[in-house]
């Protein structure tokens, strides 16, 4: 019956053209406000809102339709096949950042020191330079702020680790009790994975004040400080992004939303939370022990 | 002790993936794509717990000890 | 599901289903039609197209005599770079999305793209980001000038404020692009008639199936590179900077990861459309069909470990160079299977040349011209004489303007007539193709003697012995140039006021889904699927193996 059901296309819609909006509004104030323009920030601020006004209004008649039936099972798989590739994107962006770090580690900073064919490299450029990882002491250290030490493995990271992995398994415990519909364990599951982001985010915050008040590890530390601060960020950027996510997927939980054979959007964040996961995994590994 | 560390965050990566494939492929009512990240989400903790257990035995030590 | 139709379900159906578009200009901005994005699409970038045209006029004309005439050097430094950007992301890119929005549902028997209002979301954003990357040209310093690679550190430490809102409209364009693939990712595996085999489905839809693949994996890591830039810039990074531990370097690895990939982006749609066009003008079935898909998909493959073969003069570990360059040479094979088919389709054919056709035969014939020149440049040790002088010039405009710019004409002239139910003027249409194809080599064919001789890129100002090249090649490109002038008065007496087509099939032998629905295209097709036997006596390339 549902197969033989026709595919649904929305109205015109003027979500689309008021998310455009918002984002050059928030880019162009942002663009002019690095280069002092008063009127840069405001742009900025009221960009933002739209998008968020943007995102609830938009994603808030998507769950208004699927609540009523309109979307059948082929529309369903369209959604999950964009999510799917849509995180794909996200690991592609990650990989740029990785792929820096990896150059950093593996070419630039031993070349600078003089390693391969790069002994004239050396000589001419900073010949007081040694490369070591992580890189305390960078080549000029007159344009940069020195760090007095890096953030150690044993320290907040690892906390930080064990709380996202429990994260990672409240989460899949929610996941079960939905397929098996009980609801009482979706809940619970739901609650402990949100308040284990938000402990993450406040110890990620506590870790930055840190860095930037007592060790002078910043953004302008080197690559060393490039990399950590823009891997770091823009991971606990998504982390707040999927925590903003799972408390939308829970308070529609509490509605009644979702049962064992309609739940795209929780399967959807829930892989989002995990795939945020496995980059923190794969950044604890590779910044502070490989 | 690098390898085996790289080796499980592979299989953690395919274990993730496979879950992201199944929920594109199967739709409602599989429980394929929970099965993999229970899977992903075990490969993790047991990881934590090796590096941990290779740490505490001097295997492996953490980057930035000068 | 019919337990659980609600009002909103009935509200949809009456409404879709029986009514036309919307009036008035609110429909273009609400849309959810992929047919009014196709042509929102196309109309962006046509528009784009004379815009980034118009700066390639004023880089001939400067370049006409040796010494400095019309404009600043920091001037034309500006044109180039923004010709360049403008062209592939303002031009290029859009008109092939606009193709896909237009022809792949209707080639797979869909209704609509698979996630319509996003759909519009992707276009609505364009306009925006082009608005926003144009009007660095009005800022306080100029616009970027750094070449459209913008390498570090001229785009970082030695660039101009309006950099930063260059950046983010790169960021604008690489969030559209990656919207739009994701869209058509999902409508040719989602929405594809049942009945439909991925290995019936047309050239066309697989290319550009291949393409968003490419799309997603490639425009992140282009993100990743500006968004690098913009905290280098401002907020104290060091990925570029040697002196902070980074690397210059980096940011051209970095780059050509995105920018390889991307240069199959606009070239591999463009297969799609010749793939289309000549066994319709030939009346035999495409030659090859699997072996078309498979080279595809390995060009694809292929494309995301070669970057490095445009940074020879960088500096790279010699093994690095041995490996670009084998990897590169390979890319010829599965590009050469393509032209040999091409070719073998047109053996023994039926042919007539009407004006697609005549695009299409020009494109196979310059495209492979581009190809040589590109396999000259791969070969490391020779390269090193030609870096960065008017060779990669000439080998670029080869592949990408008598490529895919000639593939895109053609498409539009192929598909034109279904779409508005109108036949363009024949006779104008042959005189602006001998007028293009013939001032297009003479604008960029003597740029390869130029580049031989010596005379880099982007530069305003040249030795006297290359007056002459210069001056023919201005020639040729303002006569180009003219040539979209002829070329849009074409489109617009075509869509206004051509002779009406009642046919479905406008070409008498042209074979394809969208040759099956009422000329015009009708603003909802294929709300039922089409069965197999349709689908399979449509298939361009039955009997091919």
């Amino acid at each position: 019956m549902q197969s033989h059901n026709q595919y649904f296309v929305p109205h015109g819609s003027y979500w689309p053209i008021v998310g455009s909006v918002g984002m050059a509004s928030l880019l162009a104030g942002f663009a002019s406000s690095l280069h002092g323009s008063a009127l840069g920030s405001g742009a900025m601020v009221l960009g933002f809102g739209i998008i968020i006004f943007m995102v609830f209004g938009w994603m808030g008649q998507v769950v208004h339709e699927s609540e009523a039936g309109t979307y059948n099972k082929q529309v369903d798989r369209s959604f999950r096949m964009s999510m799917a590739w849509f995180i794909f994107s996200e690991v592609m962006f990650f990989a740029a950042f990785f792929g820096a770090l990896f150059y950093a580690r593996n070419f630039s900073v031993p070349w600078l020191g003089g390693a391969s064919n790069n002994f004239f490299t050396h000589q001419e450029l900073w010949s007081d330079f040694k490369a070591v990882w992580p890189l305390i002491q960078m080549p000029d250290p007159s344009k940069f702020s020195v760090p007095k030490d890096i953030i150690h493995a044993w320290e907040i990271p690892a906390i930080n680790t064990l709380c996202l992995l429990t994260s990672g398994a409240t989460l899949t415990w929610a996941h079960w009790a939905l397929l098996n519909n009980k609801r009482n364990q979706i809940i619970a599951g739901l609650a402990a994975t949100i308040i284990l982001g938000i402990i993450f985010l406040s110890l990620q915050a506590l870790e930055y004040g840190e860095a930037y008040k007592h060790l002078d590890l910043k953004l302008s530390s080197g690559i060393y400080g490039s990399t950590f601060f823009m891997l770091t960020g823009f991971h606990g950027l998504h982390v707040t992004l999927g925590t903003i996510m799972l408390i939308v997927i829970l308070m529609r939980v509490i509605r009644g939303h979702f049962n064992p054979e309609n739940h795209f959007g929780f399967e959807g964040v829930a892989w989002y939370w995990h795939f945020v996961d496995v980059v923190w995994l794969g950044l604890f590994i590779f910044v502070y022990w490989l | 002790m690098k390898y085996v560390i790289l080796i499980f965050f592979i299989f953690i990566i395919y274990s993730l993936a496979s879950a992201l494939y199944y929920m594109m492929k199967d739709g409602e009512g599989s429980k394929r794509m929970v099965k993999a990240l229970t899977m992903r989400i075990s490969l993790s903790l047991l990881l934590f717990i090796i590096i941990i257990f290779a740490f505490w035995m001097g295997w492996i030590k953490p980057t930035g000890v000068v | 599901m019919a337990t659980t139709t609600s009002d909103v379900q009935i509200d949809i159906d009456a409404h879709d289903a029986h009514h036309g578009p919307e009036k008035g200009l609110l429909r273009w901005v609400k849309t959810t039609n992929h047919k009014d994005i196709g042509t929102l699409y196309l109309w962006f970038a046509f528009t784009m197209l004379l815009i980034g045209g118009a700066m390639a006029m004023v880089i001939r004309a400067e370049l006409f005599q040796p010494g400095l005439q019309l404009v600043e050097p920091q001037f034309f430094n500006q044109m180039t770079t923004l010709h360049g950007l403008i062209m592939v992301f303002g031009a290029i890119m859009p008109a092939f999305v606009g193709l896909a929005n237009w022809q792949i549902p209707l080639m797979i028997g869909a209704p609509d793209m698979a996630l319509p209002r996003m759909n519009n979301w992707s276009f609505w954003i364009l306009p925006f980001a082009g608005v926003m990357l144009l009007s660095t040209l009005f800022m306080k310093g100029g616009g970027p000038a750094f070449g459209w690679t913008f390498y570090a550190p001229l785009s970082t430490t030695f660039a101009p404020e309006s950099t930063d809102f260059f950046i983010f409209a790169i960021h604008m364009l690489g969030f559209s692009s990656i919207m739009g693939a994701i869209n058509i990712i999902a409508t040719v595996m989602n929405m594809r008639a049942p009945d439909m085999k991925l290995m019936d489905m047309p050239l066309f839809v697989w290319t550009w199936l291949i393409t968003a693949f490419l799309l997603i994996a490639a425009m992140p890591v282009l993100a990743g590179a500006v968004t690098m830039m913009l905290t280098d810039r401002n907020f104290g990074t060091s990925f570029f900077d040697a002196a902070g531990g980074g690397d210059p370097v980096m940011f051209q690895h970095i780059f050509w990861f995105f920018g390889h990939p991307e240069v199959y982006i606009m070239i591999l749609p463009a297969f799609g459309v010749i793939s289309q066009i000549i066994p319709t003008f030939a009346r035999k079935p495409l030659f090859g069909y699997s072996s078309m898909v498979y080279a595809t998909a390995s060009i694809a493959l292929l494309s995301f470990v070669v970057w490095a073969h445009h940074m020879f003069l960088t500096g790279m570990p010699i093994a690095g160079q041995m490996y670009f360059m084998y990897a590169t040479i390979m890319i010829s094979v599965p590009t050469g299977v393509k032209v040999f088919n091409w070719v073998t389709t047109m053996w023994r054919g039926s042919l007539t040349f009407e004006t697609p056709m005549l695009w299409a035969i020009a494109f196979v014939i310059l495209f492979t011209i581009g190809g040589f020149s590109g396999l000259m440049l791969g070969i490391a040790p020779a390269d090193i004489q030609y870096h960065d002088t008017y060779f990669v010039v000439a080998h670029f405009h080869y592949v990408l303007v008598t490529g895919a710019l000639f593939s895109i004409i053609a498409a539009v002239y192929y598909w034109l007539p279904k779409w508005c139910g109108r036949m363009y003027n024949e006779k104008l249409a042959r005189i602006h193709f001998w007028w293009a194809v013939i001032s297009v080599n003479v604008l960029f064919f003597p740029q390869h003697f130029l580049g031989l001789a010596g005379m880099p890129r982007r530069i305003p100002d040249y030795a006297t012995q290359f007056a002459d090249f210069n001056m023919i090649s201005s020639i040729g490109g303002f006569a180009f140039g003219s040539s979209f002038l002829l070329l849009t008065y074409i489109i617009v007496s075509c869509i206004r006021s051509g002779e009406p087509i009642e046919d479905e099939r406008v070409w008498e032998s042209a074979k394809g889904l969208e040759w099956t629905v009422a000329t015009p295209a009708p603003y909802h097709t294929f709300n039922e699927p089409p069965q197999k036997d349709k689908i399979l006596s449509e298939s361009s390339h039955v009997g091919a193996h």
